[in-house]
Order: structure tokens, then sequence, then C-alpha cells
């Protein structure tokens, strides 16, 4: 019996190769992008839940009011923290600390040649007692008996040694040489820690200096996670931390409270984070795109196989006559439904291994399709599941409720219902397309608008580079930097290639976390308003790059001894004052120095559009300036750094030379944009395509159905363009009630999605009329392509074959 | 075997009732070949259709081997079609997706006789009827005379008591009814087979052993040959 449901359904689907290719082709991409999309939903909720005692870590989390109105919080605690809290509290079973050193590049020498390494941090002896990694060779025993150890990735000893044994193995870092004790498997997708190189704590601690530093209570460099006992009041421990803290610090400022392990990955307000961290509202919104996909999916099949159901109405009733129960037709509908998701999900396995690269690219996660793993298999299979129920109820149920005699008569098989039921079913693939094509518009239009915001100089010509900070800072003195900084900018200045530079004291011109904490004074200031201030440190070359421009006052003057006291605002920081007019001449003490505000700059974004512009003071500063901004002739970039380079040779023999051009620095920044947009394009693609397949095999079946009539119509002189008009004309009418339906829903979404802005290209209602324009031209074509094939047949074909 | 009492069956259109069958009553006995005649319209098919439960009377008396149809449920009335009749269609009615082999078959798997056994009916079967060498061929290729064949073929491959055949020469030229009317003589004869056909032409109605005409959904005349 079954065998014999199974050679029905394939000898149908072969006979009927391009509708079973439109409903297997549909269904693959609908179901990969599902699959994908689903694996990365179950992964983002399944963070760090594979450590045995997930849920009884947890990691301090501190709360530092800083005035009246701002409370800073930091995942980081000091030193001192985490081993007055493993002595003192009984709940703590275990204390581990973790420095991530991911802010910035670590350099790997490896015979003469530099290799920046991102992903790497500090970590405590007892880290891997508390959470699990799975050692290839080597082990924590031998890593934490030596400070100067490493522990890699396997990937990354792959990379640098190959297939040669890693342990063992040295690799320099600064002027330090490190053992390989120990190699990895690679981080999982789910774990919040994308370290993948570990060193001791101890190794820092090593430096007499660095340990005097770590042990103030103040500084605050350490990730630390405690291990509690199970049924342990978090609360209560988070409030003895609290008390020993204040009692060691002298002051109550810094609240504490824990956060679970498994919360860390959704955890929000964290002035910012190490971790690997996931957007929840983004997930829900894909989850939810991908349910969308593979419903819109499954609508094809069952569009196209309950339009067809009047060609299989003989079929059905022979059956029927010949003495096949309800029950026994209802299962071969259904088996034929799952052999064409079978075949399907055959092509979704393809299609997804080959997409893969780019998805992993665009999560930052590191999927693999390992038939070995249960979670991908309960996604792949609990989809494939969804896609047979989908597919085969109502077609099934249809099909075998026919009435034997009816269809012999010729009266119809198919109710009004069954077509008012397409209808909807096509509508509904069509407003969630025409939402996915306003989406992509509005997002496109919202990038472009950020894009175009002008900065007053050609982000491609501008590059950034800092100087090392062991050289420069750790060993001498204020008056030697000042002086050497100095020189080797007239030596980037004497370059001909170069136009102007800028010396200044913050990495980049993005300003995102020079956010400096009070210690300003004016007068009229209220006695307990302190705020915060992003701090600008520049050189009077500054202006000459980025072209801020003056409302009131004058810019900095080199020759002015008194310059260096006095600072200039941008509007939105007189505003925050509250400053008395006149501005200028307004008495101002900014880190320690008293002087007078001597200009006002127009607002300019300094941080990404999604924030608002924030108050800015802008200084001049040469002792701690060991930053370069470069503006470069056009079209000599690559000339230039061959030349900046050589004067970094120069001064800084032996390090490693690394530079940003300001077009990547500002595409950084809006990463997380771009994927976003990326992947709303390619899904409002599919989304199209495979409402496209559907109405493809449905007007091949309308054009099929009216073989008959059109051959009449012919015959009475109707041109192929009245055919195809009036074969088209129903179709164009469900897209035009999608894009009447669709379109309140597109502009909530959207609107909601543009306040992530704070500066925003608003919605247009010509965006909905593109959007609607597209979903009609696409759907004429693939409509018209059947409507033409069907009007141009010679009619006397068509009434012979009746 | 089979007692018709009193049928009716009309269509109520705005305030009339269309009549296609009139008060018709009839009885057939086991082992009769009834051939049914009449004009367009006369209600030949709709009357072999009630018989073979594929249609429901609108009113009147149904017995088929002493049950009570008209007070049957759906699913016993199929289980007795089931068991009991077989049958043959103008225009043949094969699965165009299934073998000569698989369609002659296809009434054996929905009644759930094992595979070994299926394969020896239908070996019997295409034996009998001469198709073994066309077994594995599609219905599209075969002419309409084996087409027939076939479905007569897969009509008693069930073993029915009675067969009903609703012009089953009308795609047919004169050479192929023939030959299909033997047949069904020769089943009727042998195997003991009841048949009831519904055709157009006197002389096929002639193999049968009476002859009924109806006329505006009454039965007109009776013949006994």
């Amino acid at each position: 019996m079954i065998k014999n449901y199974f050679k029905t359904a394939w000898r149908s689907l072969w006979k009927h190769r391009v509708v079973s290719f439109i409903n297997i082709g549909g269904l693959a991409v609908g179901m990969a992008a599902a699959v994908l999309i689903f694996m990365w939903v179950q992964n983002e909720f399944n963070f760090d839940g594979y450590h045995p005692n997930a849920d009884n870590i947890y990691r301090i989390k501190n709360h530092l009011s800083i005035d009246k109105r701002t409370t800073w919080i930091w995942e980081n605690s000091s030193y001192r923290m985490g081993e007055e809290t493993s002595r003192q509290i009984p709940e703590v079973e275990k204390v581990t600390r973790i420095r991530p050193l991911n802010y910035a590049p670590t350099y790997f020498k490896i015979k003469g040649e530099f290799f920046p390494e991102k992903d790497v941090a500090l970590i405590d002896s007892s880290w891997f007692d508390v959470f699990d990694y799975e050692f290839v060779s080597g082990g924590p025993e031998a890593f934490n008996s030596e400070p100067f150890s490493l522990i890699l990735t396997e990937s990354k000893a792959k990379k640098y040694f190959g297939n040669k044994e890693a342990v063992g193995q040295i690799i320099h870092i600064d002027t330090l040489d490190y053992k390989v004790q120990g190699v990895i498997k690679d981080i999982p997708a789910n774990s919040s820690f994308t370290f993948d190189v570990l060193a001791p704590i101890a190794s820092r601690r090593a430096n007499p200096k660095e340990k005097e530093n770590e042990m103030q209570w103040g500084n605050f460099y350490y990730i630390t996670f405690l291990k509690l006992n199970p049924h342990s009041n978090t609360k209560k421990v988070a409030k003895k931390i609290e008390t020993i803290t204040a009692k060691a610090r002298e002051t109550n400022n810094l609240a504490i409270s824990l956060t679970p392990l498994k919360d860390l990955h959704f955890e929000s307000g964290l002035q910012n984070t190490a971790l690997r961290q996931g957007n929840k509202r983004a997930i829900t919104v894909f989850g939810a795109l991908g349910v969308f996909l593979l419903v819109i999916a499954c609508i094809n099949y069952v569009n196209i196989t309950t339009a067809r159901a009047s060609l299989r109405a003989k079929e059905v009733s022979i059956k029927k006559i010949v003495g096949a129960g309800r029950g026994t037709l209802f299962m071969q509908f259904v088996a034929e439904s799952m052999v064409i998701s079978l075949f399907a999900l055959i092509f979704t396995v393809i299609i997804i291994s080959a997409s893969l690269p780019w998805f992993n690219n665009f999560t930052g996660r590191n999927f693999t399709l390992d038939p070995g793993n249960i979670s991908l298999l309960v996604v792949v299979l609990g989809t494939l599941f969804f896609a047979v129920v989908l597919n085969s109820i109502y077609p099934a149920l249809l099909l075998s409720s026919f009435k034997p005699l009816n269809t012999f008569r010729g009266i119809s098989v198919l109710k009004l219902n069954d077509a008012t039921l397409r209808k909807a079913l096509v509508v509904v693939q069509f407003s969630f397309s025409i939402l996915l094509i306003v989406g992509v518009i509005t997002i496109y239009r919202q990038m472009s608008f950020i894009r175009s915001q002008n900065p007053g100089y050609n982000r491609s010509q501008v590059l950034s580079f800092g100087l090392p900070f062991r050289r420069f800072f750790r060993t001498i003195t204020d008056e030697q930097r000042a002086s050497t900084t100095q020189s080797i900018k007239n030596d980037l200045k004497a370059l001909n290639m170069v136009t102007n530079v800028s010396l200044m004291a913050m990495s980049s011109i993005q300003n995102n976390d020079g956010q400096s904490s009070g210690g300003l004074d004016w007068d009229g200031r209220e006695k307990d308003f302190d705020p915060a201030m992003a701090y600008f440190q520049v050189d009077a070359d500054y202006m000459k790059i980025v072209n801020m421009k003056l409302k009131e006052g004058r810019w900095f003057d080199e020759g002015r001894k008194f310059d260096r006291k006095n600072a200039i605002l941008n509007e939105a920081a007189v505003k925050e004052l509250n400053l008395h007019k006149p501005y200028i001449g307004q008495r101002l003490v900014s880190r320690g120095d008293t002087g007078q505000v001597i200009g006002v700059v127009k607002d300019f974004n300094f941080k990404s559009l999604h924030e608002k512009i924030g108050p800015a003071i802008i200084k001049l500063d040469d002792y701690y300036s060991t930053d370069y901004l470069i503006q470069v002739a056009p079209g000599k970039q690559a000339e230039a750094i061959k030349g900046i380079q050589k004067i970094w040779d120069k001064y800084c023999p032996g390090d490693p030379f690394n530079y940003t051009f300001l077009d990547q620095e500002f595409d950084n920044m809006y990463k997380e944009d771009a994927k976003v947009s990326g992947l709303m394009s390619v899904f409002a693609i599919v989304a199209v395509i495979i409402s496209c397949l559907g109405l493809f095999g449905l007007a091949a079946f309308t054009a099929e159905q009216r073989g008959k009539e059109i051959g009449i119509r012919k015959v009475l002189g109707a041109s192929v363009s009245g055919i195809v008009t009036l074969l088209s004309k129903d179709f164009i009418y469900l897209v035009l009630i999608s894009l009447v339906l669709a379109s309140p829903l597109a502009w909530w979404l959207m609107n909601k999605w543009l306040q992530n802005f704070a500066y925003r290209a608003e919605l247009q209602w010509w965006m909905f009329a593109m959007a609607g324009i597209i979903a009609i031209v696409i759907a004429f074509f693939t409509i018209s392509f059947q409507a033409i094939k069907a009007a141009v047949v010679n009619p006397v074909k068509r009434l012979r074959s009746e | 075997m089979l007692s018709l009492q009193h049928i009716s069956k009309y269509y109520q259109t705005g305030g009339n009732k269309t009549f296609v069958l009139n008060d018709l009553s009839l009885d057939i006995d086991q082992g009769e070949f009834v051939s049914i005649m009449g004009p367009s319209g006369s209600g030949k098919s709709t009357l072999l259709n009630i018989i073979g439960m594929l249609d429901e009377p609108t009113d009147g008396y149904h017995y088929f081997m002493d049950e009570p149809v008209h007070q049957l449920k759906e699913k016993q009335r199929s289980a007795l079609y089931k068991q009991y009749i077989g049958f043959v269609f103008q225009a043949y009615h094969l699965i165009d997706e299934l073998t000569v082999y698989e369609n002659i078959e296809t009434p054996l798997i929905y009644q759930n006789i094992k595979g070994a056994e299926r394969k020896a009916l239908v070996a019997d079967m295409l034996d009998r009827f001469n198709i073994v060498g066309k077994k594995d061929l599609f219905p599209a290729q075969l002419s309409g005379g084996q087409q027939q064949l076939v479905g007569i073929a897969r009509a008693l491959i069930g073993k029915p008591k009675l067969l009903l055949a609703d012009e089953p020469t009308g795609n047919l030229n004169s050479k192929q009814g023939e030959d299909i009317m033997e047949l069904f003589k020769k089943i009727n004869k042998e195997d003991g087979v009841t048949i009831i056909q519904v055709t157009h032409s006197e002389k096929n109605a002639e193999y049968g052993s009476r002859i009924i005409n109806l006329l505006d959904g009454r039965i007109e005349s009776t013949t006994t040959l």
C-alpha cells in the first residue's frame, strides 16, 4: 500500500514536471531561508547553556552613580572585589575573572612578521574549573603553572603552525616570549566568549607596576564570574558584595547586581561590552520572517495543488469507485506532499551549504552543516514537518472529498470557496512581498541618507593611525613625548602627497567612547550638576581637515599661549550647560584648566546617526597626543602610505604599522545596519521569487483551464493583447489588494524601525507606490509569460483537443 | 438480487420538479444480463448509477442482496458496492499514471489483499484477457478496445456479483464492440456474473437476456429474449 502511494506520487510528479519544479523549487528556497533563520534564532536563545554549571554562574554587574542623573553600568569589576568576594562570602563556590583585550589588536610576532589578533583575553587559573572547554592537546595545568602561556583554538593553531603540533611553540608578544600550552576546540557559535587566544592574568601581573595598578579598588578591569552554591539567594550575595566594596572604597556610590550567565547574551544597559551580544528584537523580527517565508512557500504548494485538483479529480473518482476509502486517498496525498517536501529538502540542504559562508559572515557566528548536531537536526526536521503538515492537510482533505459522480459529469469540483481561498492566499503572499519591498526601500533610503551627511571632507582621503602605547607612555617623559610627536608631525607634513596633518589625543574622529565625566565648572552652574561631555583633544590643524563650521567666536591659534586653557563648545554643549549670553568669553573650567569659551561650532555628527548629537568640548592638547589624522592628496593614497610607513619605521622600528581610512571606520559604524539591510534585501528577493513562482503556476493553470475559451475568443477575433489582458487582469487585482493591505502595516513597522535613528529619512508616499509598481510589474511579467503562450496558440489546435 | 421500488429522482427548478426517474420499479435476479436502452435524457445512466450506489434516489426503496440500501449509511453502502459491484465506463476511466498491471491491481489494494495473492489474481486476469504482453504499458499506449479490456479486467478482479456497464462500447468501433459484447456474454454464462449495461445499440442490447426501454424516467417496455 505505502509503496503504491509513493509510486503514484512519483509518477504524478514526473508527469507534471513544470509544476513539480515550481513546487519543489519554491519550497526549497523557502525552507532554506527558514532553516537558516531558525538555526540562528535557536542558537541565539541557547547562549552559554552548554556549560555544565550554567545555572549557577553569575557575572557581577557594577552600577556606578556619577551624578544625580547618570549611572554608568559596567560589566567590569575591580580585581580586589573578586578576591574579597571569594574570601568573605560563603555562598560563593568559585570566582573567576577574564580581562578581554579586544579593544585593540594584539600583535603576534612570528619569524619577524606581525599578525594582528583581535580576540585575545587574559584569564584566571580557575577559568577552566568554571567554564567548559574541550582541549585537543595540552591542558589547563601546564597553562596555569607558567605566567607566559597561551591557549589557542584549533583554527588559530592551524593558522600559525599548520599541521605541526602547536603545544610547545613560542609566540612573541611585545617583547616577551609566550609558550603555547594548549589547543582547544573552536569556540561554539553559542558562546558569549569569542576569545580564541587566551593567556593567564599572571602574565600581566608579572609586571609589578601593573600589579599595583590593578590592586586599586577604583580600577575596573575584570569581568568577574561567580559560581554560587545551588539555591543561593543572588540578591543577598549582591548585597554582601556591595557592603564589602563600600567598606573598602569608603563611598557607597557603587551598586551591585548579579546577571545569570544565560542572560548575558541579551543583557542591555551596559555602557559597553567585550562579550558577544545579541539583539533580541532583530532576532524576533527575523524569526517571524522565517516563519513567514516558510508559510508563503507552502502557500504555493497548496495553491497549485488545489488549483490542479480538477485534473486529479478523475483519478480520485476512479479510485473511489474501485473501492478506495477516504482515508486511503487522504494518505496518498499526504504521501505526495511528503515526496515533494523530501525533494525540496535535498535542494534545501544544497542551498544552505552554498549560502552558509555568507550567512556566517552576516550573523558573525560559525554554523556548520554537521549531521551530528542535534539542534540542527531538530531545526531541519521541524521545518520539514511544518512544511508537510501545512502542505498536506488542506489539499489532501479537498482532494479526497470529491464525490465521484460529479467529476464524471463535468460539474466543477471546485466550489467557489476554494477559488476564493486561493485568491486570499495569493494576497497573503503578495502583501508579505510588498511589505518586504517597502522595508528594503526604507532601509536603503536611510542608509544613503546616512552616507550623504556631508562631513566636510572626503572620507577616502583621510586616514588615521596611533603611535604604540608601550613605546610612548611607559618609558618616556611628557616633554620627550611632545617633542617626538611634533617631529613626526613635521616629517609627515614634509611628505608631498600629504596635504594636512593633525596631531590629536583620540584614536579616531568618530568619538564614540570619549565620554568623560564631569569636572566642568562655569558661571551659573547648579551645585550638583556635573554633566558628562565628549572630549576632543586636538591641535590647531584639526580644523583644516574636518571643516567644522564656526558659529561664533574663533578657532584655536597656535601662537596664543592661553589657548591651551581655552575651549570650544558645540551647540549642544552650550545648551546642556545652559550658558549665559554672550557665550564667547565665558569662564570655563575643564580638566583642571581655567580658561574661556573662545568659540562655538555647529553641531556635527561625531557618533553614529542612531544617536542624537551630544554635548562636545574641544581643547588643544600636546602632551598626550599620539594619534595622527592625515589628509592625503586625491589619488595618492598608496604613495602616501609608503611614505608614512617610512617615517613610522624611523620612529617605531619593529612595531607593526596599522592605519585606517575614515571611510572604513565609517562603514564599521554602520556594519550592523548594513547587515540588516543586506539580509532584508535577500529575503525580500526570496519572498518575491517564491510568490512569483506560485503566480506562475496559477497562471499556467488558468491558461490551461481556459484553453477552450481562449480558442473560441480567438476565432471570434480577439487579439493576442486582448487575451493577455483577459488572463492577467484578475491577478493584477489581487496584487493591488495586497498593496492596500500591506501599506499600513509596512508604514507602521518601518516607522518603528526608523525610530532607531535620531536622524532619519522619513517615509514618503511614493515609497509605497514604488513597492506596488515593482510588485505589479514583476507579477505582470510572470503572468504574461503564460498568457502570451496561451494566446499565440493556433485556436484550431485548442478546439480540436476538446 | 436487486429490487427497486417506486424510485424517483428529481431536481427542483423554481417551482417545478424535473423528473429524471419517475416512480420506477424494477427487479433483477442473479445471473441475468440486462440491457437498458432509451433516448438521451431518458434516465438510463441515472438508473445505473443508483443501482451502483454512486447516486441516491430522491424517493423510493432500494434493496440489494437483501440489504435496504436506502437506509444504509454512506460507509456501509460503499462497503457493499466495494464487495459486490464492478463498474465499466464508456470512457474507460483508467488511471493514466498507472500501468495496465497496476490499474488492474488497484481494487485489490483497497481490499487489503496481500501482495502475493494480488500478483496471482492479476496474472490470472491478464492471462484470461490475453494482455500479458501489455502489462507494463500505460493506458495512453493502448487502443480504445484494449483500454476497455483493461477496464473490464479491473472491474472483474474483485470477483463482483454484479457488473454495471455504462455504454461500454460507445467509444469503440464495431469490431471492438463485438469483442467486448462476446466477452460480456462469456462472463455472464461462465462466471455467473449478473450484468446490467446501458447501450444505444440495438445489436449490442440483444446480447442480453432482457431489454428494458426507458422513456422520460419510466420503463416504457420490457422485452425478454
